[in-house]
């Protein structure tokens, strides 16, 4: 048995004997696989808003006709100001009648409807858009309303204007400093399971980071690889070998959820198990810089949080769709998770998502480099 | 002197400006066991670190059994077998697991675990994890560690240090066998008389430097006084009379001593390694 063998052999054996390691890892992989299956399946995407108009019925039944939209009627601009800025509330009966309420305790038999926005149209506005005149259209927004709808409501009013008038509104969009991280979900949501997959997957590679530091950290502290290295062993073959346990570990226990998640598929398990590499490779390169400068279990802990908790933003980003700030696409773990769910949930080809795994091999050299860079200098320091 | 296993000549290692190991040359030869002596920060650590290959000397060379250690650190390493003064052990292994990785690292293809472990005591203990030994069991397999590999050089770190005498004296008898089968060990110890009981020569180094390398006999004779206290009995009353041994008149001061009373007792001294060490580098061990 060559030496990589026989230390691999003893990481194993050392992994597998510190039970909190290998209980915590049992569980981890087993909730995650149950969180995913209890998470339900379906989408639920609807959208009301309030309008406020006089003259532009077929208009706005045209663009009520697109899935997901639902606008409410208002007579009054005042109420619907009201109803957004939370002094009334909409109620909804049974057979479809509208109220607007102050109180926010539940009427019998009512369903309360959620307005994200409203638009409120004025009168003469047919006649001004007609004209190449600037009709002033109020939009009402307020702090719940979500950020995809912000952006959405200019484009459906100049959609309108141009129904009506056949002449496009001089509507400038808001400058943005955003990304959309995964495709627009506009007329194909995705469930939050599906969303959940490759997040899951994620946590999954990130999950064995500190298992991983804290046995270099053990190994550097009790000063063991000393005696390792007054054998014929030598350093890259100790560092060779942490780098080979690490990305098994994280990638052995994220190929096993994918599996049990049912993510692997005919044409994305090649590209997949990819993305799985250049994660576990990631996430073990982060553990030999932990490893590397903690001394405890707790100053480990602390390290790891400190790493783990820029690395997971991407992750959360994705779980939320919606407009991102677009310094997130320089997180070094951006490239993995977009990767992931584009694979996951759209079903991605390789040449798509190319550039992101390139950035993605980019950053995994990095932090590897960094990782068995630190890591030496340590072990030969001792 | 056989020819020399270990051949140290002119070496030097500095942490910074701090300078460590400063020009220090010795041999040591087949089956000899040479003791190194020094108090903490002399630089004993040092030096054994760049015997072991795990720092490379700034100036000089090192062979063991004519390999260079320096590039040859493969070769070197298969000869040698190291004790260190930390017990790195891995505790969540057993005694068993931890030999077997050992002697997997040294590509031993069968080796004879068992036997070694019976070697230092510790057969029926083979398979409890380590974080289970007292810490006399974990320096015995540090010991057994260390001949895996049967290696013609052994580097004993403070072999015995904080051990109980039965232990203590299971691994000096171990020393010795080895010793007698032709393996050159390097022993670094506090304890004066283990060194001067296991040692056929010692070297005493201080500030990085070697004061002295010779047998503890000659040193004694050398650089010690032997003494004979009389204690006797003269006109009813116990007294002592003590005569020095090293004048050219010590027989002729023995006699008139022995011969001016009732003798009680007679008890003969000699200087101890340390009291020769104080005396040449003015610090104590």
């Amino acid at each position: 048995m060559g030496i990589l063998a026989v230390l691999l052999k003893k990481d194993f054996i050392q992994f597998s004997r510190g039970r909190i390691y290998a209980v915590l890892s049992a569980v981890g992989l087993a909730l995650f696989i149950a969180v995913f299956w209890i998470i339900p399946d379906t989408v639920t995407e609807s959208v009301a808003i309030g309008i406020v108009h006089h003259d532009l019925d077929a208009m706005v039944a045209m663009i009520e006709g697109e899935q997901g939209l639902e606008l409410v009627p208002f007579a009054d601009e005042q109420a619907l100001e009201k109803v957004i800025s939370g002094e009334l509330v909409l109620w909804r009966k049974a057979d479809g009648t509208l109220t607007e309420l102050a109180s926010k305790e539940k009427p019998k038999d009512m369903e309360k409807v959620p307005l994200v926005a409203g638009i409120a149209f004025p009168p003469d506005f047919l006649r001004l858009a007609a004209t190449g005149q600037a009709p002033e259209v109020q939009v009402y927004i307020n702090d719940d309303t979500p950020q995809e709808i912000r952006s959405v409501l200019p484009a459906m009013i100049r959609e309108i204007s141009f129904a009506a008038a056949g002449i496009p509104l001089a509507i400038t969009e808001p400058d943005t400093d955003s990304v959309m991280l995964g495709v627009d979900l506009y007329g194909a949501q995705i469930s939050l399971r599906e969303r959940m997959r490759p997040m899951l997957a994620f946590f999954v590679l990130m999950m064995e980071t500190f298992a991983l530091s804290s046995l270099i950290a053990m190994e550097i502290s009790q000063k063991t690889v000393t005696a390792v290295l007054a054998t014929p062993a030598k350093v890259w073959q100790v560092l060779l070998a942490k780098t080979i346990f690490g990305a098994f570990l994280a990638m052995f226990q994220a190929v096993v959820l994918l599996v049990a998640i049912q993510a692997f598929t005919a044409t994305n398990w090649l590209l997949l198990l990819l993305v799985c590499l250049l994660g576990s490779l990631m996430f073990s390169s982060v553990a030999m810089l932990v490893g590397s400068w903690g001394k405890d279990f707790l100053e480990n802990l602390f390290l790891v949080m400190i790493f783990i908790i820029p690395l997971l933003i991407p992750a959360i980003a994705v779980l939320f769709p919606g407009a991102s700030p677009a310094w997130i696409r320089f997180i070094p773990s951006s490239g993995v998770m977009q990767v992931l769910m584009e694979v996951t949930a759209y079903g991605t080809g390789f040449v798509e998502v190319l550039p992101m795994l390139g950035i993605s091999v980019l950053w995994t050299l990095v932090l590897i480099t960094l990782g068995l860079l630190v890591l030496k200098r340590k072990v030969v320091r001792l | 002197m056989n020819s020399p296993v270990i051949d140290v000549r002119s070496i030097s290692y500095a942490y910074g400006k701090q300078k460590a190991v400063d020009g220090i040359s010795f041999s040591i030869a087949k089956g000899e066991v040479f003791g190194f002596l020094g108090p903490n920060g002399a630089g004993k650590s040092t030096t054994i670190k760049m015997l072991t290959g795990q720092l490379i000397p700034q100036s000089g060379e090192i062979s063991i059994l004519g390999h260079l250690v320096q590039g040859h650190s493969k070769e070197v390493h298969q000869l040698m077998g190291v004790c260190f003064e930390e017990k790195n052990l891995y505790p969540q292994m057993s005694g068993e697991e931890n030999l077997s990785f050992f002697a997997g690292l040294f590509g031993i293809k069968r080796p004879d675990i068992m036997g070694l472990l019976r070697q230092v005591d510790l057969h029926d203990r083979a398979k409890d994890r380590v974080s289970n030994y007292s810490k006399g069991m974990r320096q015995r397999l540090m010991i057994a560690r260390a001949l895996i590999n049967n290696p013609e050089v052994l580097f004993l770190d403070e072999p015995t240090d904080g051990l109980d005498p039965v232990s203590a004296q299971t691994i000096r008898n171990l020393i010795k066998r080895k010793a007698a089968d032709g393996t050159a060990v390097l022993l670094t110890t506090h304890g004066m008389l283990e060194a001067d009981q296991l040692s056929d020569r010692v070297a005493f180094i201080n500030e990085g430097r070697l004061y002295a390398v010779d047998t503890p006999e000659n040193l004694k004779l050398k650089h010690g006084t032997r003494t004979a206290t009389v204690r006797l009995r003269r006109n009813g009353t116990i007294v002592e009379e003590v005569v020095p041994l090293d004048a050219t008149s010590s027989g002729e001061a023995l006699k008139l001593a022995v011969g001016s009373g009732e003798v009680l007792t007679i008890h003969t001294q000699e200087a101890s390694l340390e009291d020769i060490f104080i005396k040449m580098t003015g610090r104590t061990l």
